[in-house]
């Protein structure tokens, strides 16, 4: 169990796919305008990730190397069919807000390099702790952006006015460059959220 | 939508990655000197343009007509994965001296984001198959332009004092929020 | 020969099954996925004439001469006495990428009102078309698509004139004003050819 709670805690901050992994960025930033847009990204990414992995490390020995590429591709694209599908049946408008960057997500690079480092070489229950730990450390970082672009670019937090009426919405942050600003901040604060637990892991161990 | 206008805009006024955020892993990863962002701009041009020229077709003619629309994201990604793996063979086979400038690149742009994205859009733009492949042609373009600049921007850096926190990637961010800052001048091109 | 073989046949039964369960959660959601796009072409069109109690499809008598906008459908709305009007849904190309209108034409040939029903231009720019808290006309309280309520056809209909823009937004601003004007034209035009509007 403890070895399944690491699995679980190193998405969270040390390896979090967006910060210090670097990887799946693309939806990341576009989608964090404001706070509805990230939360539904960070579930619907979450949810494909999750059977993605389950179903790849069930099958990983009925899948042959030589073809495990294509196969991913199918499972994971039938995963982000189904949201997409369950997106525009029933939250329509998030849908369409969200555009291109739902049928994006099978081609996010956090589930092929998952699926391939981890769920194909796991069990399936520290595959489901992997995505729920790499899930939740790209849905913390997706709502901690959108909630500074949205507040300080809107005056509003996923749709309420937080901000007193005379607060002047800074454009900039909702605007792209914007967005490449916050996340640079947020990639720098992570190094340095990084180098304190290492450094008080580091003095625990010499106590 | 006129072509020229449709490539000036995908190039200058609404480029792909400094303004839509899309094929950022490529762009932070492969632009450590210039010529791997050529290199990776034209393979990623050719990809595109040729999986425009396999996916329009396939969605028009097959996909609506037997009413699968559902399965537009299983089939378009496969479809760029099989294109991208035979133009590998391909490459590595018949022509050794492309396949050596640009072969190293092909497996990484299966996922790249741009490719898809501009299959889809040709889709949901409602574009003609012309209008389809200058698009195509256009994103990638906008691609190129953006990664050179960057590639550019990073070998300056390697001189220049960055303060310690912000070294590594956060300050290629903040230099591509600048870059991006500069490309939005560019709004007003179009009447 | 017979490796690659067996690789084929996993390849296909993954497929296989990868395309049999999206037929299954399609044929779930499919109608509820209709539902929801006529849910809220219908919302906008009870906006647009409060009156209204039923529609008519006309879409096969209004097409478009306008390259690059296309009507995608058409309705003849009626109140429980009497027509009202018509309202067409039309698309055409804004600054990022397809926009759809839904443009209502009263009898006496000015516009009962405009709904944007999809755009997806820059937020916080060309995106406050559809934004209801966004004012062109700050002091009385009037969105971009509001403006065009109560125009006439024989206005110009040209951005900065008898347009306001949007701030910064000019492009938008008139990729929507041509596609209201198309789809007011072309509503005009099949009121006066058909036989109500005490017309012919």
């Amino acid at each position: 169990m403890k070895s399944l709670w690491k699995v679980f805690k190193q998405g969270i901050i040390y390896e979090n796919p967006l910060l210090m992994l670097m990887i799946g960025l693309c939806s990341a930033l576009a989608v964090t305008s404001n706070v509805s847009n990230g939360i539904g990204m960070g579930l619907a990414m979450t949810f494909v990730l999750l059977f993605s992995e389950i179903f790849i490390s069930l099958f990983r020995k009925a899948i042959p190397s030589s073809v495990r590429m294509p196969i991913f591709l199918i499972i994971i694209g039938a995963f982000t069919t189904i949201v997409d599908l369950v997106m525009k049946a029933y939250f329509p408008e998030l849908s369409k807000s969200m555009g291109v960057f739902i049928p994006l997500i099978v081609v996010n690079c956090i589930i092929m390099g998952r699926v391939e480092a981890f769920a194909y070489k796991q069990k399936v229950m520290p595959a489901i702790f992997d995505s729920f730990g790499m899930g939740l450390g790209y849905t913390w970082v997706l709502v901690g952006i959108a909630a500074f672009r949205e507040i300080l670019g809107n005056g509003t937090f996923a749709g309420l006015q937080v901000m007193p009426q005379s607060y002047q919405p800074i454009l900039f942050f909702i605007l792209p460059p914007g967005g490449f600003l916050v996340f640079g901040l947020f990639i720098s604060l992570n190094i340095w959220m990084k180098g304190r637990m290492q450094k008080s892991a580091a003095a625990k161990e010499s106590a | 939508m006129d072509l020229m206008k449709i490539l000036l805009v995908t190039i200058l006024v609404n480029n792909i990655i400094l303004m839509r955020f899309i094929a950022l892993c490529s762009y932070i990863g492969m632009t450590n000197d210039v010529g791997q962002s050529i290199g990776m701009g034209f393979a990623v041009t050719f990809v595109t343009v040729m999986a425009t020229a396999a996916t329009w077709p396939l969605y028009h003619f097959v996909l609506v007509p037997l009413h699968l629309e559902f399965l537009q994201i299983l089939v378009f990604i496969l479809v760029i994965a099989s294109l991208v793996q035979l133009v590998e063979f391909y490459l590595k086979k018949n022509i050794p001296g492309l396949y050596a400038a640009m072969g190293i690149y092909l497996p990484l742009i299966t996922t790249n984001c741009a490719i898809l994205a501009v299959t889809f859009e040709n889709i949901s733009y409602s574009y003609n198959f012309i209008q389809s492949i200058v698009y195509a042609i256009g994103v990638s373009a906008g691609y190129l332009l953006a990664m050179i600049l960057l590639a550019g921007v990073r070998s300056r850096m390697k001189t220049s004092p960055v303060p310690k926190f912000l070294q590594g990637t956060p300050i290629l961010f903040i230099a591509t929020s600048l870059i991006g800052m500069a490309f939005m001048g560019f709004a007003g091109l179009i009447k | 020969m017979k490796g690659n073989l067996k690789l084929g046949i996993v390849l296909a039964v993954f497929a296989a099954v990868g395309c049999a369960s999206l037929a299954v959660v399609y044929s779930i959601t499919e109608s509820a996925i209709a539902a929801q796009s006529q849910k809220a072409l219908s919302a906008s069109l009870q906006e647009i004439f409060p009156d209204a109690v039923s529609s008519e499809d006309i879409s096969s008598t209004v097409s478009s001469n306008v390259a690059g906008i296309k009507f995608e459908q058409a309705f003849l709305v009626k109140s429980a006495l009497a027509p009202l009007g018509v309202a067409i849904k039309a698309q055409g190309s804004s600054y990022g990428g397809p926009a759809r209108l839904l443009v209502g034409m009263s009898l006496n040939r000015s516009i009962a009102g405009v709904r944007v029903l999809e755009l997806n231009d820059t937020a916080g720019l060309g995106a406050n078309a559809k934004n209801p808290g966004y004012f062109v006309n700050k002091a009385d309280k009037i969105t971009f698509p509001g403006q065009f309520a109560g125009k006439f056809i024989t206005d110009p209909f040209e951005v900065k004139k008898d347009v306001a823009a949007i701030t910064a937004s000019t492009i938008t601003s008139k990729a929507l004003t041509g596609i209201i004007k198309a789809s007011a034209e072309a509503a005009a035009l099949w009121l006066e050819n058909s036989t109500l509007a005490g017309g012919k």
